[in-house]
């Protein structure tokens, strides 16, 4: 008995000493991430973690699948249980989620300002939506700048080309969507109903959001916000936009050629390639402008995500100096991942490189990511503000009111008590 | 004498080191976050900025537009889908319960089956079916029973009617198992005396059947009625609480206000204890009118 148990300690001194050896030797640093889309962020992780493998051959990067309804409901959890412990160096996050984070959970995250990561080199509505009280709190990844994809043979089939849409106003894209209706029988647009993400796209172009610049409540008395109400209200009625129920319903509006296009943010081109056989039948230009709204404008953004360094991570330091050699600082990232994935970045630099100059020939040879690079430059910048999602449903739950033949003004102004309640003590 | 002593001290020790184990378990993990949360509703705050404020957040609920919906929601379920289901479920017991039916087995495993499916695969099957392009528009039209489609998802009553659907199919086959269980126990001779005295077999069902099967009727309904206060899965998977929330849950309420939303951990914690409160309210309720022993 005596014996066994001597044997087992000098067993478990001898393991104990070697591994510390083995650290010792090779100083071997993983870092922890959370992202969630294989064919796209993992992708351009992965191709990250390979950069940076010639600067710090040390440095394991390990990625860890998670969607980001997990990421959320995972970091909420971590957070309020105090156990941080739990949560990667780095993570993936939706940029409209990011102001809600940073605010509710003060000191969960590495504040970059003084990183040495250089934000100017970055789009300013992208930089703006990664900002909290002036400071930077995430490297900015993908692009959102919101595109109006349009399948050019139905737009042939009812007598218009691409160019008849770029630059207009929303009165002449449903003048246009009316006609292309009654010849074609296909809508323009499709949108998944509840969901206000076309709503929120809107607003973005004229440079307007929810919440007016001291984050309280705008949306009953929004004159913005109710013009846009007003189109999108016409666009269903008219059978302009046809409203489907969940998201694969909508892609497939897209690949079946069931609409004659789409508007969201550019990374829908991943879907509109998935289809093959409609080579060469898309095109792309800007998005329709509002006619009332002071400062509107052709261009917006919808969707997008950011990576930010938890301040639970032991290794903090080395994770900033990964983000900033591959996504702060290396276009030929943003090179090798462009063409397989769609990945368009929002760091400027890589703008200029050759890769974003190739004609795109899914799209009849158009230079689409050239294109996109311009609308980013121009979006209007808007701060989402820490009560987004209550926003965000109030209207989606006003839309479907109001479309079902509610009073759009006092729609809205329940709208707004919802959100002021949910905001309340 | 003191020998029978020292063995019954024996075997109560033996017996408490069997149940030990599972008690601890259910005190840590059940009832210590139970008394915990109980604590957190009386917290208010964003975030990880809490502090007590007493019944702050009960005097919120009153003013909540959202939580009243949501409340009304699950009632409007409960009143419908309850009722249907369970009476569909005594009907097909009684019905497999004849010994003369052939593939009773089957008919047996076949209804009980959609217990065995997962909450989300069903509600999301549900969904496709009830599309727009779906299975049911489908069979309707070419029936020539509609003529254009229904969008059963994008109407609040409709959207109700799909969650009904679904619940009832679901769950029939559930409660079923019980009043089968239950039927097994009522003496064949009754029915014997019953069928001689002339009773016909709606007689039977509704003068044997449901007042021998009160005792498990009030149970399923309590089991019912709870589960339907705290529906989730179906209206998160199926509707997500649409169209502008006329099939939003509590339950799916309190998950927005702590995930979705800037959490409120305190608030969310206030709303389920007054589920907890309503259930329990509701059982008591159930239990005067039900049992008559």
């Amino acid at each position: 008995m005596k014996k066994s148990v001597s044997l087992l300690l000098v067993l478990i001194m001898v393991f104990a000493v070697g591994s510390n050896l083995v650290l010792a030797q090779t100083d071997e640093v993983t870092i922890t991430v959370w992202c969630w889309d294989p064919a796209f962020n993992i992708y351009a992780m992965e191709e990250a973690a390979k950069i940076y493998k010639e600067i710090a051959p040390n440095v394991k990067i390990n990625i860890v699948e998670t969607p980001w309804d997990d990421v959320q409901t995972k970091l909420t959890t971590a957070v309020m249980a105090g156990q941080t412990g739990t949560l990667p160096d780095i993570l993936l996050m939706q940029d409209n989620a990011l102001t809600k984070n940073v605010t509710n959970f003060p000191g969960t995250f590495v504040d970059l300002t003084d990183s040495g990561i250089d934000f100017t080199q970055f789009a300013d509505f992208k930089v703006a939506h990664t900002t909290v009280d002036g400071r930077n709190y995430a490297v900015p990844f993908d692009n959102g700048a919101a595109i109006n994809a349009l399948r050019l043979d139905i737009l042939e089939e009812a007598g218009y080309t691409l160019d008849d849409f770029k630059d207009i106003t929303w009165t002449e894209y449903i003048e246009m969507g009316k006609d292309i209706l009654a010849k074609t029988g296909k809508p323009l647009l499709t949108n998944v109903a509840d969901s206000p993400d076309q709503i929120m796209a809107m607003l973005q172009s004229a440079g307007v959001w929810m919440f007016d610049e001291d984050g309280d409540v705008f949306i009953a008395e929004n004159d913005v916000l109710k013009e846009i109400v007003e189109i999108y209200v016409e666009m269903v009625k008219s059978g302009v936009l046809v409203q489907v129920n969940d998201w694969e319903q909508y892609i497939s509006t897209i690949n079946r050629g069931t609409a004659a296009g789409t508007i969201n943010g550019c990374w829908i081109i991943g879907s509109i390639v998935g289809q093959a056989d409609q080579k060469g039948l898309w095109g792309i230009t800007n998005i329709p402008r509002l006619e009332r709204a002071a400062n509107a404008s052709n261009y917006s953004n919808q969707g997008g995500s950011s990576w930010v360094v938890l301040s639970s991570s032991k290794q903090a330091d080395v994770a900033i100096d990964f983000l900033a050699h591959t996504f702060a600082g290396s276009v030929e990232l943003y090179e090798t991942i462009l063409p397989s994935s769609g990945a368009l970045a929002t760091y400027l630099p890589a703008g200029d490189s050759d890769v974003y100059n190739e004609p795109h020939e899914f799209f009849a040879g158009q230079r689409v990511y050239a294109d996109i690079t311009d609308f980013a430059s121009k979006v209007p910048q808007i701060s989402y503000g820490v009560y987004n999602y209550e926003a965000r449903d109030a209207v989606g739950t006003a839309i479907a009111q109001i479309l079902a033949g509610a009073d759009m003004n006092s729609a809205l102004q329940e709208a707004e008590e919802t959100v002021k309640f949910l905001m309340g003590p | 004498m003191e020998r029978v002593l020292k063995l019954r001290r024996r075997q109560n020790i033996i017996g408490w080191g069997f149940v030990l184990p599972a008690s601890l378990m259910i005190f840590i993990f059940y009832f210590y976050p139970i008394a915990r949360a109980f604590v957190l509703s009386f917290q208010t705050g964003v975030g990880v900025n809490l502090k007590y404020a007493g019944l702050f957040n009960y005097q919120r609920l009153l003013a909540d537009n959202l939580f009243k919906k949501s409340l009304g929601n699950v009632f409007i379920f409960l009143i419908i889908q309850v009722p249907i289901m369970l009476l569909l479920a005594l009907v097909l017991a009684s019905l497999l319960n004849d010994k003369n039916l052939r593939f009773r087995g089957f008919f047996r495993t076949a209804i009980f089956l959609p217990c065995a499916t997962s909450l989300v695969s069903y509600a999301i099957i549900f969904r496709s079916m009830f599309a727009l392009d779906g299975f049911v528009n489908a069979v309707l039209t070419n029936l020539s029973l509609i003529s254009r489609p229904i969008n059963w998802i994008g109407q609040p009553w409709t959207a109700r009617i799909v969650v009904v659907i679904a619940l009832t199919w679901r769950w029939t086959g559930y409660n079923m198992i019980f009043y089968l269980a239950g039927l097994q126990n009522i003496e064949p001779s009754i029915y014997e005396a019953a069928f001689i005295d002339g009773a016909s077999g709606f007689d039977q069902f509704f003068r044997i059947t449901i007042p021998m099967l009160k005792p498990i009727i009030l149970l399923t309904t309590i089991m019912s009625t709870n589960g339907t206060l705290q529906l989730f899965d179906e209206t998160m998977n199926l509707t997500n609480g649409g169209p502008a929330n006329a099939t939003l849950s509590v339950s799916q309420y309190i998950y927005r206000l702590s995930f979705q939303y800037s959490p409120r951990f305190g608030y969310a914690a206030a709303i389920s204890f007054v589920i907890f409160a309503l259930v329990a309210v509701l059982a008591f309720i159930q239990m005067r009118v039900g049992d008559t022993r």
